[in-house]
């Protein structure tokens, strides 16, 4: 039999949060988002309600089958056949976001750092990297955060605090006088959907060392990283002002260029690259982990390694197809549209129909958590 | 078999920490020091519809001491001419031996033709590339080309964008410039509240008497004053009055100079029975704070500023005496006279000549009431220029220096 690697919730706390935070690390698409003014941050911190209302049917399942992995419990929820084909789909939500991560990540290296560095080179070294991360498992994966979290984060929070003196923060005012009710929530809406990291949080429960706490988990990740992203939110766009913070790519990237205190503490972009390169390598690790892994799963394979290289391989050339076809960051839509619609079928959709059918047979299901 | 396996591990370790070192080299986007042109200076000018872009590049210079220290000039200067600024600046590359790197260009300096153009939409290229920084400076060069300026130094560097760094550094000792970098200038460019300004630099010939008679001719530049804009254009320029900078709580320090007060309560207080006459009097400004505000009455806007400056006595050349309270207090009264002067004279000047809100009237009125503002927004600079203006300044002289009366006075006479 094989061993379940566990890991502890500390651990996943820390993965979770560095998780949610890559995104806004990277583009911020937030201050696209309504209102897109100087509310933004309200949106953001509102979102937290709307995560927890939309993340409540795949918790509640999560808790129920805390022994299996979504993947594992979908199956026994909509029989074999139909299971089947929602783990390849949670597979493939996996694979997708693996590629729109490489290649967001690729862009920012090729656009600022290695503009003649072929696709190909920049996309294979990130990910092989990380396909060598995934083959080692997850408790690697996991000690890793408690080393690079605490690092990303204080980067979040030192780089304000160097930045200080770039810092307006009267463009926040007027507050709530210029964004209606309406506005605000659709852009918590909004924002919430790019949630998509309870899936992993929902592939993860069985390896859990205390799988009681896996609603504390998600609490504290969800508050925590929700918290730094208001960090990046209000640092960017007080350094650049609102309307420019909207029409950067990389906007906490722009801010991060503008420290500099007494012309001593300057041009330290750098550090703030080791951490977003740092952080983006842990998300991809992860992500490719777990489509590794879910693809065993439906496949009824013990090994999820042998899966890592295909999966690899299949997510190193499709980034580059499609990064070399079109700026994903420059031009969000309709790749943007895609991961939103994508996250709404995964997170909400399909656990709520699962939800459903637990409901309706709940007594078939009584015994149905012990493995 | 177990000694085989790990064979195996260790070569293929071998292999790929080989690979690694091919990969790591950095043959790719690297930047060789010998194969750049580092900028120090760029200035922009339009001719007939075309951009010129001519840039300051260090020469690279042998070490101070060695035979050839000393020979060779610090900087060449390169021109290039396109339709967009980008195209202007690779063109350089058709005559110059060098491509530009521009990753270490702290100036920007526009002639005025091109800023009265518009300069918003040039900006494009300064924010898209990677090499540019956000931190380097505009300034509208007043009168003539913006090439015109290159090679000029009036100080102890030799290279005129380190010079012209220095200068803007310098703002602090005087508060008689604006120190404006592109981020600053985007966030104003884009908001309604508010309209942005640039730095304003100019040739200053300067006559230097020599030894038996002999006067030199110098030229310098000098950065006092400030261009203003309205959104992407220049429509005109400010002095050196320091009144934008009191409005928009930029002072970082200066003095301020204003005539002794001769009242007979001062008069009073002279323990000389001789007056020789009017004096100045030196503040310099240790601190300074303000807020804006805007009321409405009866439909009637009242743009309001309120100054607070600290600060030190600085020179005193009129027969007064500074270790009296009362009179130290005349001459706070005189100091925020003077300063009221320069704002209220700066204010107007603006109302009546640009109509254009550069002090953020706006976003106090936006704040005050939101829903106001979006019915008078597009009206906003018509609105302003026809508004009171009410200011206030309060200033405190909280030492006197190292002495307690004026150099001129004899004590107890």
């Amino acid at each position: 039999m094989r061993r379940i690697e566990k890991v502890s919730s500390y651990q996943i706390t820390l993965l979770i949060i560095v998780y949610k935070l890559v995104v806004t690390f990277s583009y911020i698409p937030a201050l696209d988002s309504p209102p897109g003014n100087q509310d933004v941050w309200i949106a953001v911190l509102l979102s937290i309600l709307y995560v927890i209302l939309l993340c409540v049917p795949i918790l509640f399942l999560s808790n129920r089958f805390n022994n299996y992995t979504i993947i594992e419990y979908m199956e026994l929820m909509f029989g074999k056949f139909f299971g089947k084909i929602v783990g390849l789909f949670y597979s493939g939500v996996f694979v997708i976001f693996s590629i729109a991560f490489v290649s967001i990540l690729v862009e920012i290296l090729d656009s600022i750092f290695f503009p003649e560095v072929p696709t190909i080179v920049t996309a294979s070294m990130m990910i092989a990297s990380c396909a060598y991360i995934a083959y080692k498992g997850l408790e690697p994966i996991a000690r890793g955060a408690e080393i690079f979290v605490p690092f990303i984060l204080s980067v979040i929070l030192i780089f304000p605090i160097l930045g200080f003196k770039n810092m307006d923060f009267s463009v926040f005012l007027p507050i709530l006088k210029d964004s209606s009710f309406v506005q605000i929530n659709k852009g918590a809406m909004y924002f919430a959907l790019r949630f998509s990291d309870i899936l992993i949080l929902a592939m993860i429960v069985p390896n859990l060392e205390k799988r009681n706490e896996l609603n504390k988990i998600f609490l504290k990740s969800l508050f925590y990283s929700t918290l730094f992203v208001v960090v990046i939110v209000v640092a960017s766009q007080a350094a650049l002002g609102i309307e420019q913070a909207k029409h950067s790519n990389f906007p906490f990237f722009s801010f991060a260029r503008l420290i500099n205190i007494f012309d001593f503490i300057q041009r330290i972009e750098s550090i703030f690259v080791i951490a977003w390169i740092t952080s983006n390598i842990g998300k991809l690790s992860g992500y490719l982990y777990f489509s590794a892994k879910s693809f065993s799963q439906v496949m009824n394979k013990e090994d999820n390694k042998k899966f890592i290289v295909p999966m690899t391989l299949i997510i190193m050339f499709a980034s580059i197809f499609f990064k070399n076809r079109r700026s994903v960051v420059g031009t969000r839509q309709p790749i943007q549209n895609i991961l939103l619609i994508t996250t709404l079928i995964a997170v909400l959709v399909v656990p709520l129909i699962a939800l459903v059918i637990y409901l309706l047979r709940r007594k078939h299901f009584q015994n149905a958590n012990n493995k | 078999m177990e000694r085989n396996e790990n064979m195996k591990k260790k070569i293929i370790l071998t292999i790929l920490i080989a690979i690694q070192m091919i990969l790591l080299t950095g043959c790719w986007s690297s930047k060789e020091i010998n194969e750049l042109g580092i900028v120090t200076m760029l200035t922009i000018d339009i001719e007939d519809g075309e951009i010129i872009v001519t840039a300051e590049v260090i020469v690279p210079k042998p070490p101070m001491g060695s035979t050839e220290s000393g020979k060779k000039e610090s900087a060449k200067y390169v021109q290039g001419r396109g339709k967009s600024l980008f195209e202007a600046v690779r063109n350089t590359t058709l005559q110059f031996d060098r491509r530009l790197y521009l990753a270490h260009n702290q100036i920007f300096i526009l002639s005025e033709e091109f800023a009265r153009e518009g300069l918003a939409e040039y900006t494009d290229f300064i924010l898209r590339d990677h090499e540019l920084r956000e931190t380097a400076q505009l300034l509208v060069a007043k009168g003539g080309k913006a090439y015109e300026l290159m090679g000029i130094s009036g100080g102890i560097e030799e290279l005129s964008g380190a010079y012209i760094e220095s200068l803007v550094k310098n703002i602090k000792f005087n508060s008689k410039a604006v120190s404006v970098t592109l981020t600053d200038y985007m966030r104003n460019y884009y908001d309604v509240e508010i309209q942005p300004v640039l730095g304003k630099i100019e040739k200053k010939e300067m006559t230097i008497e020599k030894i038996k008679g002999k006067k030199e001719k110098t030229t310098g530049l000098t950065i006092e004053g400030a261009s203003v804009f309205n959104r992407g254009k220049l429509v005109g320029f400010l002095n050196g009055d320091r009144g934008y900078n009191f409005v928009r709580n930029k002072i970082q320090g200066g003095v301020i100079e204003f005539p002794t007060p001769q009242t007979s309560k001062a008069r009073s207080t002279i323990t000389s029975k001789i007056l020789k006459g009017n004096g100045n009097t030196v503040v310099e400004i240790t601190r300074s704070k303000t807020k804006n505000d805007i009321e409405v009455h009866d439909g009637k806007i009242i743009l309001k500023t309120q100054v607070k400056i600290t600060g030190m006595l600085g020179e005193e050349t009129g027969n007064i005496d500074t270790s009296n309270a009362e009179v130290l207090k005349l001459l706070e009264k005189s100091c925020s006279n003077q300063v009221k002067r320069q704002i209220e004279k700066v204010i107007k000047k603006v109302q009546d000549e640009y109509s254009t809100d550069i002090f953020g009237y706006g976003k106090q009125y936006h704040r005050k009431d939101s829903k106001g503002w979006n019915k008078i927004r597009n009206n906003w600079d018509d609105i302003f220029a026809h508004a009171e203006v009410l200011i206030d300044v309060n200033t405190e002289i909280v030492r006197t220096g190292l002495v307690n009366k004026p150099s001129s006075k004899v004590k107890g006479k």
